[in-house]
């Protein structure tokens, strides 16, 4: 006898369709998965057969076939022994098959019989479309953002006697939703757990994150250990607009798909409800290209830089990362998405995110000042290591200083809050979409010189630049792009002036030593 | 002994003199007295078919820990593995040619050396040597200050026509070498290592420029790699060279302090630029003047010293413009050292972006220097040539 069941697979962040079709036969008993599974998915018939027993079903002593369809996709994980059990049940006569037409169905199995949460529920979920759903019950906060009707599953046996009407479902009535445009979360209650509030003293690194917060710029700090980079790269995603629903959802869609073998945590700690707030994250300079950039050698899995995609990617310690790593991250930077490819598949990942870098101007953090013990040979090696390429990524270069001790002590003036000067960076936002961008990071080109004309002083000034070579051409636009930028913070309007120019400028240093390179 | 006659005179007859000389100044153990001894011994044909047959006096071996016996055995094996012919042809496909103490175009200042070079390999000309030399030498952990000086002295005592030599480390020795090309007349540079390898990486452009427009020499062969013990001998050769030597920065203690030394010990005048109390890449500078050396605070101080102050003006008159305004704050804020601009911003109560306007205003007219997100004063206000208004 012959059945089958809906289900799907996950490659990448995206979830693909999987026709389940399970085929009972007399001869020789045998248990065998046809349609290009791979190995973790060929286990399944182990934990199918023990979950099915424990369940309190009969086995069939007979030959059993299970197909995948569509039979070129490679399917991995073990997210298909659900819809497996239950097509098996229904091929060997112990289930009606009329309750599981046309509903889709997720979930591991245990040897026990329970159904275990599975990785990147969000995804699988929406390409299920709208029909009935069946998801483990730990998948069902996430699942119901994008499927409110789904319901939970905790054993095989619940599921089966629910599905012949047996027994209620054991989920909770649905708690958010997202319909046709709804809304999902409350960001007022997200309020991000950081203030610039706390931070005393840095006038320039706390122009810098606001005017990288506003025009999207790539940013890197350079200082002293301690100065407080990391404090300050913290604070600039709560500067960050809210997400758009469609922004939410791509974000947890890869944290869903990206699962709890990631630093981000287990199941249970990926964004359940949709987070309005943009995501940080901060790899640590040992992490693997994979880990980085997305892919592995069995499944397409996002990386770092996908899931911080809408919000800020902090990479403390830029210069201690391989050539390779920073290498990897051009096309991201460039086109917003990663394209990551292994034998038999490839996908398309997001990556659209707000690069925040930091470094040490030296091996030790002194450099220029004379307390610097490094060798010239290693001031020289670290310089090659943030020079050209990938310093050229960076809008804003920013020199960060240990805080006057003044200031530390509450001798300083009053610093603005987090509530204080997000106002100004929605504003400046909001211009830029008038522009047509979403952030003035976009501008280039003639969309550039439309929108960021230059006083002919500020002409003068640029042009100096770029004679006595302190400014390459492509630099000179970058700078341009900064100050207004600065003008749209102000309130102001173009054309650019050469106060705003200059100020640019100086947020972008040429020389992350200070000049100690020799 | 007796010098070994023509009838031992081995298959590559017919080559210079030099060629044998360079081959043994590649020899283990031999410094620039063994290799004076060696030369001493007569024709060089003759005393390498001494070191090849292990019949060298033992008196031409150093007073070391190897025993002169075991020392003329090594150069006899070592001998196996060269031959004078194929380095000599090497040197020359290298374009690097030699001169040996008492032949052509050996250095004048380095006739009456107690300690001369028995030969030095040259890459360029070594008749730039002939004009007035100041030795501009300093440390290579040298600050923005450093630099600055360096390079200004470097490319106004060029300017003068000076060959400004230095030993084309990094720091002090690069930036017045740098300077020196930018001026006008050919610098020089006085290597420790091989010509193959003369400097750090990062200063072999550098390198190659000083050898298009001087001379880079060295008094080891090519192959011989930087060891430390060489840069004491190497900077005794720089100190002969000059007439002057400038230590532009140095801590206490360091390879400077022995160019110094070298310098006093051959009644050279040694002039030492002032530096912020407090910077250890001037304590060295500082100790000096405290002990006597004379202050360098321009290039005119230097060519008094040389003897040479008809040249410039006595003292460079600063044409630059007087700063006005919060530029002229904002310059008040800043002494000598690298300043952040948050600092100036701090100092002087101005925000940030008159701080930055006041900066660029002050360096278009020559008062700062910027780099790095540092500000600081610039050095010396560049006085020009002397034929110049
Ligand atoms: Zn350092």
């Amino acid at each position: 006898m012959l059945a089958s069941v809906s289900s799907a697979v996950v490659v990448g962040v995206e979830g693909h369709g999987v026709r389940v079709e399970v085929h009972v036969a007399g001869g020789l008993p045998s248990f065998s998965v046809v349609g290009l599974p791979d190995a973790s998915c060929r286990e399944a018939r182990d934990r199918v057969r023990a979950a099915v027993l424990s369940a309190g079903f009969r086995f069939p002593p007979e030959r059993i076939t299970v197909n995948l369809a569509p039979t070129d996709l490679r399917k991995h994980g073990p997210c298909l022994d659900l819809p497996i059990a239950l097509a098996l049940l229904v091929a060997s006569g112990q289930l009606d098959a009329d309750p599981l037409v046309g509903t889709g169905f997720l979930g591991e199995l245990g040897l026990d019989g329970s159904v275990r949460p599975v990785v990147g529920a969000l995804p699988l979920a929406e390409v299920l479309g709208s029909g009935p759903l069946v998801v483990p019950l730990r998948n069902l906060d996430e699942v119901r953002l994008v499927a409110p009707g789904a319901r939970g599953a905790a054993t095989l046996r619940g599921v089966a006697e629910c599905l012949q009407g047996e027994s209620p479902w054991p989920d909770p009535e649905p708690r958010r939703s997202i319909g046709a445009g709804g809304v999902v979360g409350e960001s007022s209650a997200e309020r991000p757990s950081v203030d610039l509030a706390d931070v005393q003293g840095h006038p320039l690194g706390r122009l810098a994150i606001e005017v990288a917060a506003a025009g999207g710029h790539h940013t890197l700090l350079v200082g002293p250990p301690g100065a407080g980079k990391t404090m300050l790269a913290e604070r600039l995603v709560g500067l960050l607009p809210d997400l758009t629903d469609q922004e939410a959802l791509e974000v947890a869609r890869v944290h869903s798909a990206a699962g709890p073998t990631r630093p981000g945590g287990p199941v249970s700690d990926a964004p359940a409800v949709l987070s309005r707030r943009p995501p940080f994250r901060s790899p640590h300079h040992t992490a693997s290209v994979v880990a980085l950039v997305g892919g592995g050698s069995r499944t397409l899995r996002p990386g770092e830089i996908s899931l911080a995609t809408s919000g800020v990617l902090f990479m403390d310690e830029l210069g201690e990362f391989p050539a390779a790593h920073l290498d990897a991250l051009r096309q991201p930077l460039e086109s917003g998405v990663v394209d990551v490819v292994r034998a038999s598949v490839s996908a398309r990942l997001p990556a659209r995110f707000l690069l925040v870098g930091a470094t040490n101007p030296c091996p030790c953090g002194f450099a220029p000042d004379p307390r610097c013990r490094c060798s010239p040979a290693q001031i020289q090696r670290y310089v090659r290591r943030l020079s050209g390429p990938v310093l050229d990524r960076f809008d804003l270069r920013v020199r960060i200083e240990r805080p006057d001790p003044e200031s530390l002590f509450g001798g300083g003036a009053a610093v603005e809050s987090t509530g204080d000067v997000r106002p100004r960076v929605l504003g400046a936002r909001q211009v830029a979409a008038g522009r047509g961008v979403r952030c003035n990071r976009m501008l280039r080109g003639d969309a550039l010189e439309r929108h960021a004309p230059l006083h002919p002083d500020a002409v003068d000034l640029l042009r100096d630049r770029v004679d006595r070579g302190t400014l390459s051409v492509r630099g000179a636009q970058r700078v341009r792009a900064v100050a207004l930028t600065l003008i749209d913070l102000a309130g102001g309007s173009p054309p650019i002036g050469v106060d705003d120019l200059l100020l640019a400028e100086h947020l972008r240093i040429g020389d992350v030593t200070g000049g100690a390179a020799p | 002994m007796n010098p070994a006659g023509p009838s031992h005179r081995p298959a590559g007859a017919g080559l210079p003199d030099a060629a044998y000389l360079a081959t043994m100044a590649g020899l283990d153990l031999v410094g620039p007295a063994t290799l004076r001894r060696l030369a001493s011994l007569g024709d060089p044909a003759a005393t390498w078919e001494l070191i090849r047959t292990g019949r060298v006096p033992e008196s031409v071996c150093a007073a070391r820990a190897v025993a002169p016996r075991s020392q003329v055995e090594r150069w006899r094996r070592q001998s196996e593995t060269v031959d004078p012919e194929s380095a000599w042809i090497r040197l020359r496909h290298l374009g690097i040619g030699v001169v040996a103490l008492g032949g052509d175009g050996y250095p004048r200042m380095l006739l009456d050396d107690p300690d001369p070079p028995a030969v030095l390999f040259t890459l360029g000309d070594p008749a730039v040597l002939d004009q007035p030399c100041v030795a501009v030498v300093g440390t290579r952990k040298s600050t923005g200050y450093g630099r600055g000086v360096a390079h200004d002295l470097g490319r106004e005592l060029a300017a003068v026509g000076v060959c400004v030599v230095s030993g084309l480390a990094l720091g002090i020795d690069a930036a017045a070498h740098a300077g020196a090309c930018e001026g006008g007349a050919p610098p020089a540079a006085v290597v420790g290592a091989g010509l193959d390898r003369p400097c750090p990486g990062a200063n072999l452009a550098l390198a190659r420029r000083v050898a298009a427009l001087g001379l880079v020499c060295s008094e080891v062969p090519p192959g011989t790699r930087a060891q430390p013990w060489r840069f004491p001998v190497r900077n005794r050769v720089v100190a002969s060279l000059a007439s002057v030597v400038v230590v532009v920065e140095s801590a206490r203690t360091g390879g400077s302090m022995s160019t110094v030394d070298h310098a006093v010990a051959r009644d050279r005048t040694v002039l030492a630029v002032p530096g912020p109390v407090g910077n250890p890449a001037s304590e060295g500078c500082n100790a000096l003047i405290a002990e006597g050396a004379g202050v360098c605070t321009g290039v005119g101080d230097v060519l008094a010293a040389l003897g040479l102050s008809g040249l410039v003006r006595a003292t460079p008159e600063d044409r630059r413009e007087t700063p006005g305004g919060d530029a002229a704050t904002v310059l008040d804020a800043l002494c000598w050292r690298p300043e952040s601009v948050e600092f100036l911003a701090r100092e002087t109560r101005l925000d940030l972006r008159a701080v930055v306007r006041g900066l660029d205003w002050l360096e278009r007219h020559g008062w700062v220097r910027r780099t790095g997100g540092f500000v600081q004063r610039a050095a010396a206000p560049p006085g020009g040539p002397p034929w110049s208004p």
